[in-house]
């Protein structure tokens, strides 16, 4: 064991004198960096701070007391994602265990209930949600009318104490949840519009998704925040709806370009074949051609999904208090004025440890959808 | 006159490249009819232009009774012949052209069930005798990239007939095969020409085609120079070039 790392470090980080020299420089660096992060995180930083505004970070300033609903909310969220996963990766139970020590964890570092019960009330959601896809075929095929139901429930709970106080980190996750739903059939529209048969359509698809492309996504949303009021002042819509609205309208043209791109690495050849068999354009591009061009897409698909999730702080430019936000909030209180570290720190770990599961996830989903064909 | 396919002083341009030249062709139901010619002569556009894959400019052509609209036509709108003849016109292409999401049963059934509105039972009853009549029964949940190019092509003569066409249109079914292959496909496309099925077939396969052809058809640079019994083309054909195509092929 010893002697093969032995080896391996002369191999790799020894080899030649120019490696000699980098490992060298960089090694020590390392180290040093290593020990000063750890030095800190461990004895210097004072983390009560973030258990003591967790809530804030979660859910904003959403109130208090009626904070059970968005702790519902999130573990109807839970609940949804969990099972998505589950219809491509299998639950385990060691899975389930990594899982619940986040509640442990907190019951440790916090000593009461207030953050524990509902951190495990949203793990054990999640953990449901994924076993149940896992292990119950049958279930993945209601998984989308469930889904629909859950985001309907999600807004009647969270509604009550005003739709403008969601925030924190639910806020982000709705959002990303919310655009990256409706932005999938919004941009395949796009994307086949761009190629149809009838010109007026191809030049309206093809203006929509250009000048999408070519401004910035903060200018969409405020400018549909600007315009919906003008537009239709008798819905009243809420800043967050509007906001989900921009982030729709905007990443809809990404989509339509990534499915785009996807169509055109279908072969011709399969459309040729579906015609021979007398189907109709619209079953040769429902059946044949887009279930080929989405398998094509995928990676840059989800991709899109985290690009939508680190653009969330965005929001703030109508108002709204997503997770980077409720952060910023926590330290303008002068009382935190020397926490920015620990709060910053938080953020940035849990932006990396969403954002990896997020990429992690799609790697699955890719060898999932890759059974079969070759 | 009992013909199925019709063509009368049929004309293709690609732009200004004249592909197929006064084609006057006459396909009787029940024949085999196999067409030759070399690369690039048009004998691939002439077949694509049977089920309306490709689109010709000026003449007539009439399918199963159906006339096909002209390019212009089918501009405005002349779809509905298209999808009549294609329902009646099966068609097998020299790179299978199966669906590779789909399991070998799903590409046969996926038609029938869409365009002739068959239940999934009966589509499925009918796609596991076609998998029987091509030996490939045991390959019916599997996927087309689990399967060997000969086989892949055997699924997909069974996937056109689901159909069952009228006629059966054959684009070079065994060029892109590896030669121990050609012979599985071969047997299959000899079966079902003795069953009565009238057959288009451009092909290089000049043992197939003296075999198994009522009729050869040679064509060169977009017209057709030859029309006649396989024996008498192979034996004694009359256009130079034809003699000089055959000079070429036979040699090898």
């Amino acid at each position: 064991m010893i002697a093969t790392s032995i080896k391996w470090t002369r191999h790799n980080l020894f080899g030649k004198p120019l490696d000699v020299v980098l490992s060298l420089l960089v090694i020590p660096g390392v180290l040093w960096l290593a020990y000063t992060i750890t030095d800190w995180a461990f004895a210097s930083a004072k983390w009560d701070i973030v258990v003591q505004s967790l809530r804030v970070l979660m859910i904003g300033v959403f109130p208090a007391d009626q904070a059970w609903r968005a702790w519902t909310a999130s573990a109807i969220i839970g609940a949804i994602l969990g099972a998505g996963l589950g219809c491509v990766f299998c639950f385990k139970p060691h899975h389930g265990l990594v899982l619940l020590l986040v509640p442990v964890l907190l019951l440790i570092v916090d000593g009461g209930l207030e953050n524990a019960l509902p951190a495990t009330g949203i793990i054990a959601s999640t953990i449901l949600g994924w076993a149940l896809t896992s292990y119950v075929p049958l279930s993945r095929k209601v998984l989308p009318a469930a889904a629909f139901t859950g985001f309907i429930v999600i807004v009647a709970v969270m509604a009550p104490p005003g739709v403008g106080l969601w925030g924190g980190l639910l806020l982000s996750v709705l959002l990303t949840l919310v655009t990256s739903v409706l932005s999938l059939p919004i941009g395949i529209l796009l994307a086949f519009g761009r190629q149809s048969r009838l010109s007026s359509l191809r030049i309206i698809c093809t203006w929509y998704i250009e000048v999408m492309r070519s401004v910035p996504l903060i200018l969409v949303v405020y400018w549909i925040w600007i315009l919906m009021p003008v537009l239709a002042p008798q819905w009243g819509l809420a800043d967050v709806a509007r906001g989900m609205i921009g982030f729709t309208i905007f990443y809809s043209a990404y989509v339509a370009e990534y499915v785009r791109s996807g169509l055109q690495a279908v072969p011709r050849a399969q459309t040729e074949a579906a015609r021979s068999l007398g189907m109709s354009e619209f079953d040769i591009n429902r059946s044949i051609v887009l279930p080929q061009a989405l398998r094509v897409v995928v990676a840059p698909l989800v991709g899109n999904v985290l690009d939508i999730f680190n653009s969330a702080p965005l929001v703030f430019i109508i108002g709204l208090t997503d997770f980077l936000r409720a952060g910023q909030m926590i330290l303008a209180n002068p009382q935190y004025g020397d926490r920015t570290f620990e709060v910053l720190s938080f953020l940035l770990v849990t932006y990396f440890v969403i954002g990896s599961m997020i990429t992690y996830a799609a790697r699955k989903l890719e060898d999932h959808m890759a059974t079969g064909t070759r | 006159m009992n013909a199925i396919v019709e063509m009368k002083s049929m004309n293709k341009f690609y732009g200004t490249h004249h592909v197929l030249k006064d084609i006057d062709l006459a396909v009787t139901r029940g024949e085999v009819m196999v067409i030759l010619g070399a690369s690039g002569s048009g004998k691939s556009t002439l077949i694509r232009c049977v089920n309306g894959l490709e689109m010709y400019q000026h003449g007539r052509l009439v399918v199963d009774g159906f006339e096909m609209p002209v390019e212009a036509d089918r501009r405005l709108g002349g779809e509905r012949e298209l999808a009549q003849i294609r329902k009646g016109v099966g068609m097998v292409f020299q790179q299978f052209g199966l669906f590779p999401h789909k399991t070998v049963l799903d590409n046969i059934t996926i038609a029938p069930m869409r365009v002739r509105k068959k239940s999934r039972e009966e589509a499925e009853a009918t796609a596991m005798k076609l998998l029987d009549r091509v030996g490939l029964r045991a390959h019916a949940n599997k996927y087309p990239g689990q399967l060997s190019g000969g086989q892949q092509q055997r699924v997909a003569i069974a996937r056109s007939l689901a159909m069952e066409p009228h006629l059966m249109l054959f684009d070079e079914p065994t060029s892109a095969l590896d030669p121990e292959m050609v012979g599985e496909v071969l047997d299959v496309m000899r079966e079902l020409a003795s069953s009565g099925m009238t057959m288009m077939v451009v092909t290089h396969e000049m043992g197939f085609a003296r075999e198994v052809a009522d009729r050869v058809v040679y064509i060169d640079q977009g017209s057709i120079l030859e029309i006649g019994k396989p024996d008498e083309f192979f034996d004694n054909p009359k256009n130079d070039r034809a003699r000089s195509f055959l000079a070429r092929v036979l040699k090898h």
